[in-house]
């Protein structure tokens, strides 16, 4: 029997670890996403009737106004959340970076929301919102502003969905950016401080630039996240199915009345092909800017 | 595999990143049927799920081929995926209830089998036509209405009486419903609520107010009839009451269909409802004085409400098929004592409802003629129009009408003709059942 060279076992026991990871995948990403790519292409109802229809799906798309109401819907969350997202996930990792009692019980709380179900938070927030009678609605009164209907008024359900999930997400990046933080050598800004520069120098010319893998990361994931709806469908199925007035009708909760409510299978697979390719050219972009996702500090 | 195969596979693989199908019996000589629902036990009203318990017992004492209750959440099964993905993975439920709003996609998919043959002519003439005429094709029978649920308002005798009002001043028109509503708005009360969570249920509880005007959705020679005056006055009405400020944008609860969570909870003094929310109120507020009047009618309008109401189906792709429609007969369609007991039973005592059955009527009289059933009864109920069945394309175009109007503080007039056109697009193009 012949025995594996030193190479050959280290390039074996990696696949072998890549291994349950990329099953994973191709079962439950890869292969439904081929088949759905597959279904668009036909006229499915759930029932069972089906006709190839080609590109008709993708041609209704253009005159579709509700798919592009829900694009417009999904484009203005992601540009709200994920500039939000970042500044205040970096802000909390910044004030609770030392390591003290104080620190370790703000990362707690803040990390807290992640440990409870998204429709739990869904609905409390609902309450806490509520026309008139809801806390935020009653502050607004009582420091004299008229109050809002922060979900049942177009202007505004859309930004309080993207508060709430902004909400729920900042702890999860805070301990991201904590980790990116404590990778940078303290000498740095020892060296720094000896030369004379001050809070905002440091934090501009050496947290930030160091900080690049990890704000690459935190805005990748945190745009894939947002355009694909990952934590947004359960709160806008929760707090607003969709209204008022298809304002917090995000693509993926388009793409979910037509397959579930609608039974239009085809449509709603074509929808999510096309959800696929943008990002895929949203990730390919990133990659593209940072060079595969290499920094020169990293 | 064929190609059949591999697109019903693909649309389950695909779905199941939101939800799976469940289980199912196959279809062997012992095959346990299973019948899907949403009122399970520890539910809103204990009494409904043991209706169910007690049905499916009593079958299954006298009968080989087991029948298996499953539920589903009322949220999820109205608004979820179970259902949906179950006949895409051809795991469907042998046994299933509808409502009038769901019966076009279902039926022009093929999933609903004929009743018909299952009933006798003596049990069919027993359903009045205005009740079952949204559950037929070309004379057919595809569901079996276990209730008809019209729409009223309920009212806090509280509330009333402290903006110094009784019953003298119940409205009877739309500008006078706005008026009673506004003096019975305060800083923590809205005077009405209507839904305003989109869906197949804010639809529902529209169509009495297009109506009452003359509007239909669609005109005899079946192209859209949504731009009418009666249409718009109906849009403009639901606007009026968001933008004065006496109804709220955002009900609580499970929404404008929870009538503790909304009139109990002091939220609001007056609700548009079902008369479901009788048994609501008794299970969940039974110390809450409270009363119920028909709809408030426009000016120069009549007076029509609508009744909508939940059916058993069977799946026409079930291998059980057989056993499944004599189950549907035998609980709710045969001219048997039990029968007709067993619908008297849900309709006045597990859940509040009008009778679907006119033998029920005379057999549950005693409860028709007393209390809130007798208001119902009496004031309510005649006049009831079936809920319209519509495929679920048409069903968004009105909504999103709706909606854009309510909340959106859309045009009523635009938004009407906009829903037109859309409506005339969708309908040249659709060849199912026909539209009711």
């Amino acid at each position: 029997m012949t025995r594996l060279s030193g190479k050959h076992r280290e390039w074996l026991a990696g696949y072998l670890f890549v291994l349950p990871d990329a099953l994973g995948l191709a079962l439950f990403i890869a292969l439904p996403a081929a088949m759905a790519l597959f279904v668009s292409v036909y006229s499915f109802d759930a029932f069972g009737s089906f006709t190839f229809v080609g590109a008709t799906h993708y041609r209704r798309m253009l005159v579709d106004p509700l798919f592009w109401t829900s694009l417009r819907v999904t484009v203005t969350f992601a540009v709200t959340l994920v500039p939000l997202l970042y500044v205040t996930g970096l802000g909390l990792a910044l004030l609770v970076q030392r390591t003290n009692l104080y620190n370790a019980i703000m990362r707690s709380m803040l990390f807290a929301p992640q440990m409870v179900s998204l429709v739990v938070i869904g609905l409390v927030w609902q309450l806490l919102v509520v026309d008139k009678i809801g806390i935020l609605p009653q502050m607004l009164v009582a420091v004299g502003i008229e109050p809002v209907s922060f979900l049942g008024d177009p202007r505004f359900a859309l930004l309080t969905v993207t508060l709430v999930c902004i909400w729920f997400l900042m702890g999860f990046y805070m301990l991201v950016f904590l980790g990116g933080l404590h990778d940078i050598p303290q000498e740095y800004y020892e060296a720094a401080q000896l030369d004379g520069a001050g809070r905002i120098a440091r934090f501009w010319y050496i947290t930030l630039p160091l900080l690049r893998p990890t704000s690459f990361f935190v805005l990748l994931v945190s745009t894939v996240s947002a355009v694909a709806g990952a934590h947004a469908f359960d709160l806008v199925y929760v707090m607003t199915k969709g209204g008022p007035a298809n304002a917090t009708s995000l693509l993926m909760m388009y793409i979910y009345q037509q397959a579930f409510q609608f039974g239009d299978f085809g449509y709603a697979s074509a929808m999510s092909a096309v959800l696929v390719a943008m990002l895929a050219v949203l990730s390919g972009l990133f990659f593209l800017l940072t060079r595969g996702g290499r920094f020169q500090y990293a | 595999m064929s190609r059949r195969q591999l697109l019903v596979y693909g649309a389950a693989v695909a779905g199941s990143g939101f939800g799976c199908a469940s289980d199912r019996s196959g279809a062997t000589e012992d095959a346990t049927l299973s019948f899907l629902q949403f009122y399970s036990p520890g539910g809103e009203v204990p009494a409904q799920a043991q209706w169910f318990a007690d049905m499916v017992d009593e079958w299954n004492a006298s009968k080989r081929r087991q029948i298996e209750l499953e539920y589903v959440p009322v949220s999820e099964y109205v608004n979820g995926v179970k259902l949906a993905v179950s006949f895409a993975s051809g795991q469907a439920p042998d046994l299933f209830i509808l409502s009038p709003g769901d019966f076009l996609r279902y039926y022009n998919g093929g999933a609903l089998a004929d009743l018909t043959p299952y009933i006798s002519t003596e049990a069919k003439a027993d359903f009045p036509a205005s009740v079952v005429a949204s559950r037929m094709v070309d004379g057919r029978i595809f569901a079996v209405p276990m209730e008809v649920e019209p729409m009223a308002i309920f009212y806090s005798i509280e509330a009333f009486e402290e903006a110094g009002l009784d019953e003298r001043d119940i409205p009877e028109t739309w500008d006078e419903l706005l008026e009673i509503a506004g003096k019975l708005t305060n800083s923590k009360r809205f005077g009405v609520l209507f839904e305003t969570t989109p869906g197949y249920y804010q639809n529902f509880t529209w169509y009495p107010f297009m109506w009452q005007g003359g509007g239909e959705i669609q005109s005899p020679d079946g192209k859209s009839a949504f731009e009418s005056e009666a249409t718009i006055q109906a849009l403009r009405f639901w606007q009026d009451a968001v933008a004065m400020g006496v109804a709220p944008r955002q009900p609580l609860g499970r929404g404008g269909g929870d009538v503790v969570a909304n009139l109990a909870s002091g939220y609001c003094a007056m609700q548009n409802t079902g008369v479901w929310a009788v048994a609501q109120m008794a299970d969940g507020a039974p110390e809450f004085p409270y009363g119920v009047f028909r709809l408030p009618v426009p000016e120069g309008g009549s007076y029509v409400t609508v009744g909508g109401g939940w059916a058993f189906v069977a799946n026409a792709r079930s291998e059980n098929l057989d056993e499944a429609a004599s189950f549907i007969a035998w609980a709710l369609a045969s001219m048997t004592d039990d029968s007709v007991g067993r619908i008297a039973q849900w309709c006045t005592v597990a859940k509040s409802n009008m009778p679907p059955r006119q033998s029920v009527v005379e057999a549950a009289h005693r409860a028709y003629d007393e209390g809130k059933l007798g208001v119902f009864s009496r004031d309510i109920y005649p006049g009831t129009r079936g809920e319209p069945r519509l495929p679920p394309a048409a069903y968004k175009i009105v909504s999103d009408a709706i909606q854009a109007t309510q909340l959106g503080g859309a045009d009523p007039t635009t938004a009407a003709a906009a829903a037109a056109r859309q409506l005339d697009a969708f309908l040249a193009g659709y060849s199912g059942a026909p539209i009711l």
